[in-house]
């Protein structure tokens, strides 16, 4: 399966600006030429509190479906494809889009007002074809560096992810990649590296380094192109990869091979598997199996690699000795690497393409969306399905999609055709849809700062959702005749 | 929004007696019970609803298929969809039922009860004796070791051989059997991998996505994309042998048509996404 980009619309490029500004000091907002005056972030709801409790999700999600739940509207010429909220303030959103630009924007300024309820924000710049390094296919992919917003990388189907220097606006790095770029990933936990994982049409992962400006090695294993890419929120070294053919696989770039494929017929029955029944076989004894045995001796190899796992594998018993006997007289018998071993293991996590994946914060479990158009929820630790059913839900099938996950309140966003839809994430229940978009939604980003959705779709729109003013507040408002704006009051400056 | 949850409609039509959940042995007696979606159908066990659902199975005239579920059908009837996953899960480990992944669509998948599934097998095999083909000892050791042990919807072909070869010696001939006896399917991405198949099952499957096809045009050629439970049960589909109940379950659990509570009795509507 190769990424097809459907209902490719191209703006008409009219928005584009190269505001000469500076960020100089990026946590000083009061240096951004925009924040002339204090304009509230949203016209109908009251800014501060970022206190209000999610988890009155389900008092939002009626409102939002019957009145303007919206917050803020994003005018763009672009079919949004992927974004990004930077992690150090939580302040500047960065998006891709599929005719090959990206833009920033802030959001927690908007600049115009629309009808005066709906807030507008226009971007602060946008890099597009026209620049002389920009992108020249669709923007696949837009992560902000963890670390600040100096910079930002993007992935794109021209086979290159580029480094972008944020104030400059100029690439400062170049990597060329052997397919289309699907996905890219950084570590936000991460001290001692600065990898870019970059997953492509090609089977390799591949990491890109930006202190060397080179890669520093491949992860091959997959069978098919990699379409999602997720570092592990507990660890900097683990990465989990979710290809084309349908296999999750979890790395630890110390080593060589990956240490975990997730089978989807490996189930759990809830969070987590009863004590009694002993730590569960991982998928060990499947690599053994397959891992065509010569003889005694490279049995006798794998109980060293195993003691140079992770620290989280260390229990896992080896029942060595029962699948010997099963293996009958297979074919030539070379002796692999125990790590590449794994290879062989030809276990699916989804009947199709893993178009999504998404850690929680804590580290604990994994969500990942498939082209089969079902979500599934693992137990990392143990490796196995959860077998939560989120209910019915038609995914698109032909590119990836990024899914959002609250863990406070147990909610998952996912994408589903033109609309969001939020599930519980340890029962699956729906609890509400999120229809505003007319075309396919293509990503959902949740802001915990801000507790905002974003969601970005074909119909070039981003759109912001936030929970609804409680209706206590809304009493208290009634008291203050005409006063529809409120103040921002924390924006304020010397 | 006034709708449903699809999962425990009270699909009750007006006049018709409730039946209470356990008496699906009753089921087919009254012909008007028979007939109609309008027994109550919130359980809150999954193997009761697969009972209630495997008695009421339409017998089909050409082909002798013992009654299976899909696994839309048993969403559409119990609540709880994590709980039918976990339960389904815990009932394989237990050896009640099987599960198969079908090859119409993405995530179909048909549960049938172990005895049955040995009907069925029984019968197809007895196809085979007929024909007077030795290596008939293939079918034994089949359901003696790799029914037993193996309880997922594929395996390999390495795992199957040396399953096969507690019997005695497992040569290609064997396997091939095994196939063409209905019993496994190769996959079509990996060649190395193998379905587990109801034999004989291909004609229903056809009616199967013959028959979602219809009905879901017949509903979408109305105005409004709807229609009331009541009449649009009694149709008759043409292209499929299995009723319109089967259908109706089958495609508003996998969320493709839902069903709302009115007024004026139930109505079933193309869902938009």
């Amino acid at each position: 399966m190769r990424g097809r980009r459907c209902g490719r619309k191209s703006g008409t490029g009219k928005q584009v600006l190269y505001s000469p500004f500076l960020w100089s000091d990026v946590s000083a907002p009061a240096a951004s030429p925009l924040s002339s005056s204090p304009t509230a972030r949203r016209s109908s709801a009251p800014t501060t509190a970022p206190s209000t409790p999610f988890s009155g999700i389900k008092a939002a999600v009626m409102f939002i479906n019957a009145t303007a739940g919206l917050a803020g509207i994003w005018w763009a010429t672009i079919n949004a494809a992927k974004m990004h909220v930077d992690l150090t303030e939580g302040r500047y959103l960065l998006s891709g889009a599929s005719d090959g630009s990206a833009a920033v924007y802030d959001i927690q300024h908007t600049t115009d007002y629309d009808g005066g309820l709906i807030a507008k924000h226009k971007n602060l710049f946008v890099v597009d074809k026209q620049h002389n390094h920009g992108h020249k296919f669709a923007i696949s992919t837009a992560i902000w560096y963890p670390i600040d917003t100096g910079l930002f990388i993007t992935g794109s189907f021209d086979h290159h992810v580029k480094v972008w220097d944020t104030n400059m606006i100029q690439v400062v790095m170049d990597f060329k990649m052997p397919g289309k770029v699907y996905g890219t990933a950084m570590s936000s936990i991460a001290t001692a590296h600065m990898l870019i994982a970059t997953g492509s049409a090609d089977v390799q992962v591949r990491l890109c380094d930006i202190a060397s400006g080179a890669f520093t090695h491949t992860l091959s294993g997959h069978r098919d192109g990699v379409m999602s890419l997720e570092w592990s929120t507990s660890s900097e070294w683990i990465l989990m990869t979710g290809g084309c053919d349908g296999a999750i696989r979890f790395w630890d770039i110390r080593r060589a091979g990956c240490f975990c494929v997730l089978d989807q017929s490996r189930s759990q029955l809830g969070r987590r598997p009863p004590f009694s029944q002993g730590t569960p076989k991982r998928v060990l004894e499947d690599f053994i199996a397959s891992t065509v045995s010569t003889g005694k001796s490279s049995f006798e190899k794998t109980p060293v690699s195993q003691k140079r796992m992770p620290v989280g594998n260390g229990k896992k018993q080896l029942t060595t000795s029962r699948k010997n006997q099963n293996v009958s007289g297979g074919p030539s018998t070379q002796r692999l690497h125990p790590g590449m071993s794994s290879s062989h293991n030809r276990a699916t996590a989804h009947y199709g393409a893993v178009t999504g994946l998404r850690a929680t914060s804590d580290g604990m479990y994994l969500l990942s969306s498939g082209s089969d158009s079902r979500l599934r929820l693992w137990d990392i630790e143990s490796g196995c399905n959860t077998l939560v059913n989120f209910e019915a839900m038609r995914l698109q099938t032909s590119k990836a999609i990024q899914l959002a996950a609250f863990q406070d309140s147990s909610l998952v966003f996912v994408p589903s055709m033109a609309s969001v839809k939020a599930y519980d994430m340890w029962s699956g229940t729906n609890l509400g849809t999120f229809r505003g978009h007319y075309e396919l939604v293509n990503c959902c980003y949740f802001n915990l700062q801000d507790q905002e959705l974003y969601t970005g779709s074909n119909d070039r729109q981003i759109l912001v959702w936030s929970p609804s003013i409680p209706a206590v507040t809304v009493m208290e408002e009634d008291d203050k005749k005409g006063q529809t704006l409120s103040t921002d009051r924390d924006n304020w400056s010397d | 929004m006034a709708e449903t949850s699809r999962l425990a409609g009270t699909k009750r039509g007006r006049g018709d007696e409730e039946i209470g959940a356990d008496s699906n042995s009753n089921a087919d007696s009254d012909p008007r019970q028979a007939l109609g979606l309008e027994n109550n159908l919130t359980f809150s066990d999954t193997l009761v609803a697969l009972q209630m659902m495997r008695s009421q199975f339409p017998s089909v005239e050409k082909v002798t298929i013992q009654p299976f579920i899909l696994q839309s059908q048993l969403y559409s009837s119990v609540k709880d969809r994590t709980q039918v996953d976990r339960d389904l899960e815990s009932l394989k480990k237990e050896k009640v039922l099987r599960v198969f992944k079908l090859s119409t669509g993405q995530d179909d998948h048909a549960i049938m009860f172990m005895e049955d599934y040995l009907k069925q097998m029984a019968s197809s095999v007895k196809r085979f004796e007929k024909e007077k083909q030795h290596d008939l000892e293939v079918f034994e050791w089949f359901k003696t070791y790799v029914m037993e042990s193996k309880l997922d919807v594929c395996i390999a072909h390495q795992e199957l051989c040396s399953l096969l070869s507690h019997g005695g010696e497992v040569t290609d001939r064997h396997v091939t059997l095994l196939i063409s006896a209905g019993l496994l399917t190769r996959q079509l991405i990996d060649p190395n991998m193998y379905w587990f198949a109801i034999p004989n099952i291909g004609s229903i499957l056809k009616g199967l996505s013959q028959g979602r096809k219809e009905l879901l045009s017949l509903l979408n050629r109305r105005k409004y994309k709807e229609m009331p439970l009541a009449p649009l049960e009694k149709k008759r589909l043409r292209l499929s042998p299995l009723d319109m109940r089967f259908h109706l379950r089958d495609l508003i659990g996998s969320g493709h048509l839902k069903s709302l509570q009115t007024p004026a009795g139930i109505i079933v509507r193309v869902a938009k996404d």
